[in-house]
């Protein structure tokens, strides 16, 4: 094959291969730079600097080696460290399951980025020439033809013009439109697809914790499960709200419905309209990333390093990758659902970008590749954002307590995401579109969210107050010899036996 | 066993805000971001070693006093170049780490009974007390403001006479005695 015929070749490959390659390293190099962002976060909010000696020298290139450039090159150097560290895996370990954990985790969450909807839809008018067969033909038969050859990206056709060629066949020239969207796989069940790829993500986390035959491996790898579990059933009633407002599973139709504007100026986007949605969304991912204040499973100061205690090198530097990229594609789907995605607000008033828009009722499409490419580092900028606020999060909150964690999730969040689906449907029903259309929520429809969230809220609350109290989970048992004997006992609590302390007998105790 | 075993603490009790915990949360997300700005804009101090160094600061911004600092020991020599220790044993005893080590000799000149002929300071064993230096009589130990001095080995560590009057040759014109 000669170069000419290689780089045509290459120069037609379909878009989404482009999309597709380009994505996943582009995720992947974010990932290894989101470690340097991570600990450069850590340090500011401790009143340091983080890393900023590595350049891209490494230290030995001659000309490179004094610039230090912030420390950027420390991704590179960490990359190399797990690449050379010695991998061992410990005897007693179960040698399938020990080496299988960290794949299964890193490849479910890298194939959860196929479906974000990273540019919109670009349109491309390109000019076909069919030949019309001998007998006549018309142009019904003319359009079946196109549209057999057309790959899935077709939207539309109409015919220029006829002509007939020098050896006497008639042409007609066809105005092909093709509409391509910039993600990897637009599907129409794309919310669904994210929730249930990342439910599967527990299962790296549970099969390392049990392959490493080792306690503290085992009740980190307990703890994430149930956390992870936990957790997934408000963070899909939270989505649920947003998939009933819109009437679809669609991400790309998610964020098209967000792209217009509310009173001339405010950009539709869900968190104005149901910001208790968004901070259910919020909480529920850092719970599913394992993110303090839920990182119970890899509490460094009490589990070692609870699942990942076993693992070193390049596996234990998998498991770190998959934390982060799942990070990155729960704040991505947050982005896509909440903040308008790839959406820049008020740039498509400015009568030179409106001109590129040429289909008024959705948004998304737009001619220009150069206005796909800068919707597509927009929705990036904003990912970083919200990743910057899981980091920011993560060294201000103390950590929860599995049990205060098990709390918040099954009494807190559950009862209130489902109320809020209550509130949500009642508001579709009065608002709601004739059947097989999508929702558009303009301004009154999303200030009756608005105002149905609040009701949730203050509903919620005050009916929290009146409830009588839950049953203590949180009681400490009495062992011989330890200062809580010491402790003296709640008034009403009659002492038991011979373990009492001497004080309990007699006098009433004030309760401590 | 008995369920009358278990003791049943009562909690504080939370209002409304600190039940809620978001506004906490948030109050907590602002102290961060306060933190965050501040180091941000340049009021951290971290000093960027070895482009900033605490011997050329001033005390008061984190700097180091160089005539008291104690860092890596010399044998002070008086004006003949001679090497001031008379061998008492004094600092050898006085060390709580144990790490000097001394043998004396007779001295080759006339107004002095005793000098070391071997003086070794394992540097690091050393704690960098200055007993030492308050212990000697004759001022004939003191502790530089040096404390970048690398090794190798732990060979290499042990500081033996010739090594110590050389740190007071590198020394005493910046710390005089």
């Amino acid at each position: 094959m000669t170069v000419d015929k290689a780089i045509a070749w290459v120069l037609d490959l379909p878009a989404w291969v482009w999309i597709t390659i380009i994505a996943h390293f582009l995720v992947l190099g974010t990932v290894a730079y989101l470690i340097l962002l991570e600990r450069k976060v850590a340090s500011w909010v401790q009143d340091r600097i983080g890393p900023n000696r590595v350049g891209l020298g490494f230290g030995i290139i001659p000309g490179l080696k004094d610039m230090h450039m912030f420390g950027l090159g420390q991704p590179l150097a960490d990359g190399l460290k797990f690449i050379v560290k010695e991998d061992y895996a410990a005897k007693s370990v179960d040698k399938v399951l020990f080496t299988l954990a960290p794949f299964v985790m890193i490849i479910v969450i890298i194939i959860s980025i196929a479906v974000l909807p990273m540019g919109g839809i670009r349109q491309l008018t390109k000019q076909v020439d069919i030949t019309l067969p001998a007998q006549g033909a018309s142009q019904q038969q003319a359009l079946a033809q196109l549209r057999k050859d057309a790959d899935k990206d077709y939207y539309a056709a109409a015919p220029a013009r006829d002509y007939v060629a020098p050896d006497g066949t008639a042409h007609q020239v066809w105005d092909v439109t093709y509409r391509y969207h910039f993600q990897i796989a637009d599907l129409n069940i794309g919310v669904l697809y994210v929730l249930a790829i990342l439910s599967l993500s527990v299962y790296g986390v549970v099969i390392g914790g049990w392959a490493s035959n080792n306690k503290y491996s085992f009740l980190g790898g307990l703890r994430a499960t149930a956390n992870m579990i936990s957790y997934e059933i408000p963070l899909g009633l939270a989505v649920l709200c947003i998939v009933l407002m819109f009437g679809t599973l669609n991400l790309e139709t998610i964020v098209d419905q967000q792209a217009h504007y509310w009173a001339g100026f405010i950009p539709a986007w869900n968190v104005f309209s149901q910001p208790l949605a968004f901070v259910m969304f919020l909480i529920c991912i850092h719970a599913e990333a394992n993110r303090a204040p839920f990182d119970m499973a890899e509490a460094e100061q009490e589990l070692v390093g609870g699942y990942h205690t076993e693992y070193s090198s390049m596996r234990f530097a998998l498991f770190f990758l998959a934390e982060y990229a799942g990070m990155v594609t729960t704040s991505a789907v947050c982005v896509a659902l909440f903040f308008g995605g790839w959406q820049i607000p008020w740039v498509d008033k400015i009568p030179f970008i409106a001109h590129l828009m040429p289909d008024a009722n959705h948004p998304s499409v737009t001619t220009s590749l150069i206005v796909c490419i800068v919707r597509a580092l927009v929705m990036f900028g904003k990912t970083i954002i919200v990743i910057f606020v899981f980091m920011w999060v993560r060294w201000s909150l103390p950590r929860f307590r599995f049990d205060q964690l098990m709390m918040l999730a099954w009494r807190a969040l559950i009862p209130l995401s489902l109320a809020l689906m209550v509130m949500t449907a009642i508001v579709v029903y009065f608002w709601a579109p004739e059947p097989g259309t999508v929702m558009l929520i303009n301004g009154w429809a999303a200030l009756a969210l608005l105002v149905g969230n609040a009701v949730v809220l203050v509903l919620s609350m005050g009916i929290s107050m009146i409830l009588p109290a839950a049953p203590l989970t949180n009681r400490k048992a009495y062992v011989p010899g330890s200062r809580y004997r010491r402790t003296p006992l709640p008034l009403g609590i009659v002492s038991g036996g011979s373990l009492a302390g001497p004080r309990a007998t007699g006098s009433p105790v004030v309760a401590g | 066993m008995k369920d009358s075993d278990v003791i049943v603490l009562r909690e504080p009790h939370l209002s409304l805000g600190d039940q809620f915990y978001l506004p906490q949360v948030l109050i907590g997300l602002g102290t961060t971001m306060k933190h965050m700005l501040r180091t941000l804009g340049g009021q951290n101090r971290v000093i960027q070693y070895p482009e900033e160094k605490r011997e050329d600061m001033p005390v008061e911004k984190g700097g180091i006093n160089l005539t008291t600092y104690r860092g890596v020991h010399r044998l002070n020599k008086d004006e003949e170049g001679r090497v001031k220790c008379v061998a008492c044993f004094m600092c050898s005893t006085a060390c709580p780490a144990r790490c000097i080590h001394i043998e004396a000799g007779e001295a080759p000149w006339a107004d002095r009974e005793k000098y070391p002929v071997k003086f070794d300071i394992d540097e690091l064993r050393c704690i960098y007390c200055g007993m030492c230096e308050e212990a000697c009589p004759v001022d004939a130990i003191e502790l530089t403001h040096l404390y970048d001095i690398v090794g190798l080995t732990r060979q290499e560590m042990i500081f033996d006479k010739s090594k110590l009057l050389r740190v007071y040759d590198k020394t005493v014109k910046d710390e005089p005695m």
